[in-house]
């Protein structure tokens, strides 16, 4: 079930929410869990019976960690068989096909196989799963006793499908007790309204303008073009996985959960480094706390230090599709990091702002046509003509068209990936003395922008979250 | 990706490092739950790659072994100008399509058989046929009720990126055959 739909706005949050404030205290994380099954089995029936395996399997794996604690040896073997049995089932279905595929590349003869659908939020649930196991083996938290409150943890409807990804340490003491208000509610009601409009008013109708781009044929259109297809693509992504994340945040606030933000502004950063510090901040957090910090970190040799960053740059690009451009993608952002870190970061803050800034767009941009592209050969061609190779002039037509008929689009969705779009926000509802005048004003505000959205809804066609294949 | 975080094992309990631990006898409930469970999901991914598994057999190997139960004197096969009128799409947005209606306007029978590009298009085809369905449902009903049933009892069935619809007395040779085929 997607949240921008009207079977999820209209019928399942409505009815989830009256349910969970009736019932006692002591029946909300069931009523809870069992809201989110169904969520998850709508879109899901099959896959269902395997994520309640993978719940289980975890609960257990847990607590035989949690067991074993006293014996570092023994639970250590606890936690590599948990890690590795998830690892396994995530890779089977992530990279079974692209390692197939691969091979049958070079192989003489082609190996045949069964393809499966990818199970929705498996990567998210799985590295939730795994950050448990290994906090608990650290003796950061203690092994969960209950079934239920874990189940939730892994599958909470909010955060299920496309994270944010939640640490298991951030939740522990929500599980248990968390409290509920008016103004908690209100304010998840203001966030998931934002990320609503985010997803139904920005990124879809950017997407539309880079299916527009996408759509034409390779070398037939200009530079310009081919610049106007990737920032279409750049705020497309954004707003519709910020989007996603700011439902996410507010539902967790109607139902008294505080998730963390997972993203700060992203394309104001001034270097790929503060790039990554404000994109998809629970994945990359995810990284550094299992992955870099385990093999090293920064406390280390340079080389053993730029070794620990392609590795973990590697993963990310794996973790977000199992294709060769999305390992390129990756590894494309570690060299750039290592670089930033080890050669040029100190030339670059000594930069006026304006270069800083361009500096980064213009390889974040980069980045995303590694991103968007359905192969390598495609990147390759794409990139050609952003730059000149390959295009068909600077400017065309084409390009011009889609300007003057999207410039109004893009001045939004740059104004609003930007500090400036929440001040803005905060000018109008803010703009009275009285609180009373104040409250009503964002009262009026959000509910326009709640019906702006719904009435893009209802004339959309079907269009899944982009995070929702990872 | 750069800042040193929490340090790593800094809270962790406090363990006996002297590689003295009292040994459990045997395994315990948790150790057997979760050595079942490993089972038990291999188990369902094994049942799902038979019963749900798609196939990396080229589309034509495939839809030849559908067609041979095709009655060819009922039903006709169409291009892709068809599939946009009917069902709304466009074929070139897939990897293939097959798509067979009857030629007489008073049935309802009909095979479409199509490989999508990526996952993410399942969601628009089965809206798509579910649209189709409905509308022939209406298009039917009040005159002509067993084809009303016909398109009731129709199947859909879904496997990797493969998925076929059937409106068809047959329909079970024909969905047994597409199995087969994959």
């Amino acid at each position: 079930m997607l949240f921008s739909s009207i079977t999820f706005l209209i019928v399942f949050l409505p009815l989830t929410i009256i349910v969970y404030y009736l019932v006692p205290s002591k029946l909300k994380n069931f009523v809870m869990l069992l809201a989110s099954l169904i969520f998850y089995a709508w879109g899901e029936p099959i896959y269902v019976v395997l994520m309640i395996l993978s719940i289980l399997l975890n609960y257990f794996c847990g607590l035989d960690i949690g067991q074993k604690i006293e014996n570092p040896l023994r639970a250590k073997r606890g936690l590599i068989f948990g890690v590795t049995v998830n690892i396994l089932i995530l890779g089977f279905f992530k990279y079974y096909g692209f390692l197939i595929e691969t091979l049958n590349a070079v192989l003489p003869f082609d190996l045949s196989y069964r393809e499966l659908a990818l199970p929705i939020g498996i990567s998210f649930y799985t590295f939730q799963a795994m950050s448990y196991l290994v906090d608990v083996y650290r003796g950061d938290v203690r092994e969960q006793k209950n079934v239920l409150n874990f189940a939730l943890y892994i599958c909470m409807f909010p955060q299920l499908i496309a994270g944010p990804i939640v640490r298991y340490v951030d939740i522990e003491k929500q599980l248990k007790q968390r409290t509920l208000s008016a103004a908690k509610f209100g304010r998840g009601s203001m966030y998931f309204i934002c990320g609503l409009a985010k997803k139904v008013i920005l990124a879809n109708t950017a997407g539309a303008l880079y299916e527009e781009v996408a759509a034409m044929q390779m070398g037939s259109f200009s530079m310009l073009t081919a610049w106007v297809g990737c920032i279409a693509f750049a705020f497309q992504i954004y707003f519709d996985f910020s989007g996603y994340s700011d439902m996410a945040i507010g539902l967790g606030k109607m139902f008294g959960f505080e998730l963390r933000q997972n993203f700060r502004y992203p394309y104001v950063s001034k270097s790929i480094t503060e790039f990554w510090r404000r994109w998809h901040i629970s994945l990359g957090t995810w990284f550094r706390e299992y992955v870099y910090i385990p093999l090293g970190g920064n406390r280390c040799a340079a080389s053993r230090n730029i070794l620990n960053l392609l590795i973990v740059w590697l993963l990310t690009g794996l973790w977000h599709g199992a294709a060769w451009n999305f390992v390129v993608w990756g590894l494309y952002y570690g060299i750039i990091l290592v670089l930033e870190k080890h050669v040029w970061g100190n030339l670059l803050e000594r930069m006026p702002n304006v270069v800083r800034h361009l500096y980064s767009l213009v390889l974040i941009l980069i980045g995303w046509v590694f991103f968007f592209s359905p192969n390598m050969g495609y990147a390759m061609d794409y990139i050609g003509v952003m730059f000149g190779p390959g295009a068909n002039g600077f400017i065309d037509k084409q390009a011009l068209f889609l300007i003057v008929t999207n410039w109004l689009l893009l001045l939004i969705c740059a104004f609003s990936s930007t500090t400036y779009g929440q001040k803005a926000v905060r000018t109008i509802t803010g703009a009275y003395k009285s609180r009373k005048a104040r409250r009503i004003a964002s009262c009026v505000f959000y509910v326009a922008v709640l019906l702006i959205s719904l009435a893009f809804l209802v004339t959309d066609t079907y269009n899944p979250f982009l995070y929702f294949r990872f | 990706m750069t800042g040193q975080g929490t340090e790593y094992g800094q809270v962790r309990r406090n363990r006996r490092d002297d590689g003295r631990y009292p040994q459990v006898p045997g395994l315990t409930v948790a150790q057997i739950c979760k050595y079942i469970l490993t089972l038990m999901i291999i188990a369902f991914i094994v049942l799902m790659m038979i019963f749900t598994g798609g196939s990396m057999k080229s589309f034509e190997e495939v839809a030849g072994v559908v067609e041979e139960k095709i009655d060819t004197d009922k039903l006709v096969k169409q291009d892709g100008q068809a599939l946009k009128r009917y069902y709304g799409l466009n074929s070139a947005d897939y990897e293939n399509v097959m798509l067979y209606l009857s030629e007489f306007s008073i049935s309802s029978e009909e095979v479409l058989m199509i490989k999508v590009k990526s996952e993410q298009q399942l969601q628009q085809v089965r809206d798509a046929v579910e649209r189709r369905r409905e509308q022939r449902i209406d298009a039917f009903s009040g005159y002509a009720p067993e084809q009303v049933q016909l398109l009731e009892d129709s199947r859909l069935i879904v496997r990797g990126k493969w998925l076929l619809f059937v409106v068809s007395s047959d329909a079970d040779t024909y969905v047994s055959a597409f199995n087969r085929g994959l």
